[in-house]
């Protein structure tokens, strides 16, 4: 299908490229500083979760996305973007193996059409393909453009994540969880569920100052936060959330081996923390590596990553070759 | 019966730039619980096209000849991070790391053949029934007007029990010939392989292609001696049987054959049970057997030519005629008794006539020689070789049809064996050529390769003989069944010449040797731990070795033959001689035999006996009593015909 819309807007007019911008750094945090209040204790503390006995749910559903994109054309200097994006639920059992439970995915062009030529238009909106526009004022610059069009592409993955996850909660065992990369307080449905957990290993948003957000970040091995409650921000739901740490950050960074858990705002989550805690704690085996944020990321989301990347179409990937012009021979 | 094709595919075929997928090897993965192994047989697919249906999709089939798991895992050290050195943690984590069974498999046979292409990525399934009739060429001979197709054992993998067939043109003649066993000893592998198929050969040898015989050298304990008494066969073995399309029961014909031991009347052999040695009959050869192959007895340590043209003259001038010693004395020389008596006269006629050390340009020296070996041979293999009297041979000339010719010298010395396997072999070649023999191809079973036909060492008569049969014998129908420990130190003349391989379970330490620098380590993990009954087959038309299992032969097996018919203990001189006549006619009475050997010379008795066992009279007690009233003559020797020398044997194989 790619093939089709892609060479409709190139047989009207579109200047053929390739090109793969850098990658986007995933899904980050609010990179603001919003705020918490505590639930757990009067002042952050930390609290070991050694002694904690693990959750152990008898299935776990894992939920990660993806996103591809390609600069397949300009029309004058606006970008047109090819972007694929995808999702997947693997879902563990009792034999500890991953399954895919349910995945989706779509493709799109992303580009400003307006400002394209009226062939090159009418075949992007004949071509069978969703078309996503970015905002008017982003479409003159094309490094602007092409950044817009990378917002985009991540607001459909989002999109298709919380699709896909509200659809799995829906069909969600009574001893089954759905653990999430990154935050859950997105949805309704995922904020408000009893068993979703979501894990975010990004830390743009800043919840403390001072005293309390050095004791945060500078947790050690094998504790977790007092449980505090992010200042609600746009349309964000009430979530309950602390800090874990897998692996001892000295002598590395202060964010290594640290990530963020958000799950619902119920005094239940409270009684359980430390127990999903030492259950989160328990999935940092067998590492994810060798994907570079192996200290912070599990290995059944690195092992949806892998699935989703390997049947994500070949052509979105960056060309192993050089990008010197070709030469005439 | 062809099975049903199971069409869901098993695994894929994948290739990148490091393992690519070539016209000759391909790698394909599969779930982590399968049924394929080392040695599948699988069916490669290409994607979209229906093979066969106009499509035109290529289909290849290959064997698997090694297989590979490995998990995402980066390096080992992560696990060790993972489990924090503990190695009781590492089952604790969560999850299973994702992991993967791949495996790389040999091209046996694409569709279409040409153009010879690499493999595609294609679905890949486990083979039917008849798939590994296309894998292995088989679909060539198995069926057709005249199907030449020979059960070997069953292809068994994934569930699957497919009939192998080997093509008798290549495993009898005329296309190629001779079959060749390794395997480490004790596993009752060889001579069961061995055992089996000539019972397949029986049954499916195609009609078109004549009669067939087998001649098998039992060279060691009771192996060979009960293949007409029905072994235990279990379920398996039965259904094995039934899918291969063999009846299950011993040989209906078989003969055997042993020397005497010393004495002259007890057999040699471990079939001397009351109830069996009835059906052994004695190999008794005389001067003139031997002497047609007393290269066998010289080569080994000082052939020279002067003993070899002095052997000459006695096979030319002496052997069955009025012959001259030069001091006055006739003599007719017959037996080995004869010769001792010409050879006394020559030495002592040139002591008393005192002349020079010369008889017919013949130095006393090379005389002695001559008389030593000779005399040697008739020492050391008494029982097999007579001194003076009649000699019992193998039916030249009337080989009956599917009959097995057991040739029992377990227990002979090796000189006399290597005369045994040299005369035997030899006359079968004689007849062959002359189309004479009573079958049109024989199978000759020879176990122990390693000691007739080793790669180094002297050039022995018995080796040349084998590498002219190996080389030339599928011309005349003689083929050579042959069965080693260790195929690496047989001649490479003789295991290269042969068109059809087995190997049992492989000593490490063989397959460490050039020759198997062709398998892959997981064949040779498979060779090294192959369980009874399961063996590696190369046939010429098999482009890769298959793995099959055959089942237990249905003849009692020599350890089991043993125990349920324990040897008889040797008897006393008169007691055999009863025995011996008693069974010729069963009128005969043991007190009259007693009566009239009492008192008599052995050697005479032995003559008489010998007399009465080639002559079968109706009143055979009459006969040995006439045979017994004086000295025995010995027959007649008819005219001989000269057995034609080897061809001298080149190192050019070609």
């Amino acid at each position: 299908m790619a093939g089709s819309w892609v060479d409709a807007i190139l047989a009207a007019g579109a200047v053929p490229a390739s090109y793969v911008p850098d990658a986007s750094a995933g899904r980050t945090d609010v990179e603001e500083f919003t705020g918490a209040d505590l639930v757990e204790d009067a002042e952050l503390r930390t609290r070991s979760v050694a002694d904690a006995r693990p959750l152990s749910p008898g299935a776990v559903g894992f939920l990660d996305g993806i996103e591809q994109w390609r600069v397949v054309g300009y029309g004058g200097v606006t970008p047109i973007v090819r972007g694929y994006v995808a999702a997947a639920v693997r879902r563990r059992g009792p034999d500890r193996r991953l399954r895919t439970g349910s995945e989706q995915s779509r493709e799109l062009a992303i580009t400003r059409l307006e400002s394209l030529a009226a062939p090159v238009r009418r075949a992007l909106e004949t071509g069978g393909v969703d078309v996503v526009e970015f905002a008017a004022e982003d479409a003159g610059q094309p490094a602007r453009a092409i950044q817009a069009a990378r917002r985009e592409l991540e607001r459909t993955r989002l999109a298709l994540e919380r699709e896909l996850a509200e659809r799995c909660l829906a069909g969600l065992g009574p001893d089954e969880w759905l653990v999430v990369d990154g935050v859950l307080s997105d949805s309704v449905a995922l904020s408000a569920h009893p068993r979703a957990v979501g894990v975010i290993k990004s830390h743009g948003a800043q919840y403390f100052e001072g005293a309390e957000l050095e004791r945060a970040l500078t947790l050690p091995a094998g504790h977790r936060t007092s449980v505090f409650e992010p200042r609600s921000r746009g349309a964000r739901r009430a979530i309950y959330s602390w800090y874990l740490r897998f692996w001892p950050w000295e002598g590395n960074d202060l964010l290594y081996g640290l990530v963020r858990v958000e799950a619902r705002a119920h005094p239940d989550t409270l009684a359980r923390a430390s127990a999903l805690s030492a259950w989160l704690e328990r999935e940092r085996s067998p590492l994810s590596t060798p994907d570079a944020r192996w200290d912070r990321l599990l290995y059944p989301i690195h092992d949806v990553e892998t699935y989703l990347r390997s049947r994500a179409p070949r052509d979105l990937l960056s060309p192993p070759g050089s990008r010197l012009p070709r030469t005439g021979s | 019966m062809i099975q049903q094709r199971e069409p869901t595919p098993i695994g894929r075929v994948v290739a990148t730039e490091l393992k690519p997928a070539t016209p000759h090897q391909f790698h394909f993965w599969t779930a982590n619980e399968t049924t394929i192994g080392i040695g599948a047989i699988v069916r490669v697919e290409e994607p979209g096209e229906r093979p066969g249906k106009g499509g035109g999709g290529r289909v290849v089939y290959g064997v698997v000849t090694d297989g590979f798991a490995y998990s995402d895992l980066a390096t080992p050290l992560h696990d060790v991070v993972g489990a924090e050195g503990d190695p009781a943690k590492a089952t604790e984590s969560p999850t299973v790391r994702q992991e993967i069974r791949l495996w790389t498999a040999a091209v046996l046979r694409q569709h279409p053949e040409e153009p010879l292409q690499p493999v595609p990525l294609g679905a890949v399934y486990v083979a039917s029934d008849a798939d590994v009739a296309q894998a292995l060429r088989m679909d060539a001979y198995v069926a057709g007007a005249q199907p030449t197709g020979i059960p070997v054992g069953l292809y068994t993998a994934a569930g699957l029990e497919a009939p192998v067939y080997l093509d008798a043109d290549f495993l009898l003649g005329p296309e190629a010939a001779h079959l060749n066993i390794s395997g480490v000893s004790g596993l009752a592998t060889k001579t069961s392989a061995v055992e089996f198929l000539l019972a397949s050969i029986f049954q499916h040898f195609p009609a078109h292609k004549g009669r067939i015989a087998a001649l098998c050298f039992n060279v060691k304990g009771p192996d060979l001696c009960f293949l007409d008494r029905p072994g235990p066969l279990d379920e398996a073995d039965r259904r094995r049987y039934e899918r291969l399309g063999i009846t299950p029961q011993p040989f209906e014909r078989v003969r055997y054959y042993a020397p005497f031991k010393a004495d002259g009347v007890n057999l040699n052999t471990l079939r001397t049970h009351p109830d069996l040695v009835g059906d052994v009959e004695p190999l008794v050869w005389g001067l003139a057997e031997v002497l047609d192959f007393a290269e066998v007895l010289l080569n080994r340590d000082d052939i020279d030519a002067k003993a070899d043209a002095f052997i000459d003259f006695l096979s030319d001038r002496v052997l069955n005629k009025e012959f001259d010693d030069g001091f006055g004395g006739s003599h007719r020389v017959q037996s080995f008794a004869d010769l001792d008596g010409l050879f006394r006269a020559i030495f002592d006629g040139l002591e008393l006539s005192g002349r020079s050390d010369m008889w017919r340009t013949h130095h006393i020296a090379t005389i002695r020689k001559v008389r030593n070996r000779l005399s040697n041979i008739s020492t050391r293999c008494k029982g097999l070789v007579t001194d003076d009297g009649p000699s019992n041979d193998l039916p030249w000339g009337r080989f009956e049809d599917r009959t097995v010719y057991v040739v029992d010298v377990a227990n002979v010395d090796p000189l006399g064996q290597d005369l045994v396997f040299a005369r035997a072999v030899s006359k079968l070649r004689e007849h062959l050529e002359r189309r004479d023999l009573g079958v049109e191809a024989v199978v000759v079973f020879v176990d122990e390769l390693n000691k007739y036909a080793p790669g180094d060492g002297p050039e022995t008569y018995v080796r040349k003989m084998l590498l002219d049969i190996s080389e030339r014998g599928r011309y005349l129908g003689l083929v050579l069944f042959a069965a080693e420990q260790f195929r690496s130190q047989v001649h490479r003349r003789v295991v290269g010449n042969a068109g059809t391989t087995l190997f049992g379970r492989m000593d490490a330490d063989e397959l460490a040797t050039p020759g198997y620098h062709v398998l892959s380590p997981a064949i040779k993990i498979k060779l090294a731990t192959l369980p009874i009954g399961e063996l590696m087959l190369r046939h010429p038309h098999f482009t890769q070795p298959i793995f099959v299992r055959f089942p237990r032969p249905a003849v009692l097996r020599g350890r089991d033959g043993v125990e349920r018919f324990p040897p008889g203990a040797d008897l006393p001189f008169e007691e055999a001689v009863v025995r011996q006549l008693v069974r010729l006619d069963r009128r005969i009475r043991p007190n009259q035999v007693k009566d009239l050997i009492a008192e008599r010379r052995p050697d005479d008795v032995r003559r008489a006996l010998a007399a009465v066992r080639r002559t079968r009279p109706d009143d055979a007690l009459a006969y040995f009593r006439r045979m017994l009233g004086a000295r025995v003559a010995p027959a007649a020797a008819p005219a001989r015909e000269a057995v034609p020398p080897l061809n001298p044997i080149s190192e050019e194989p070609y």
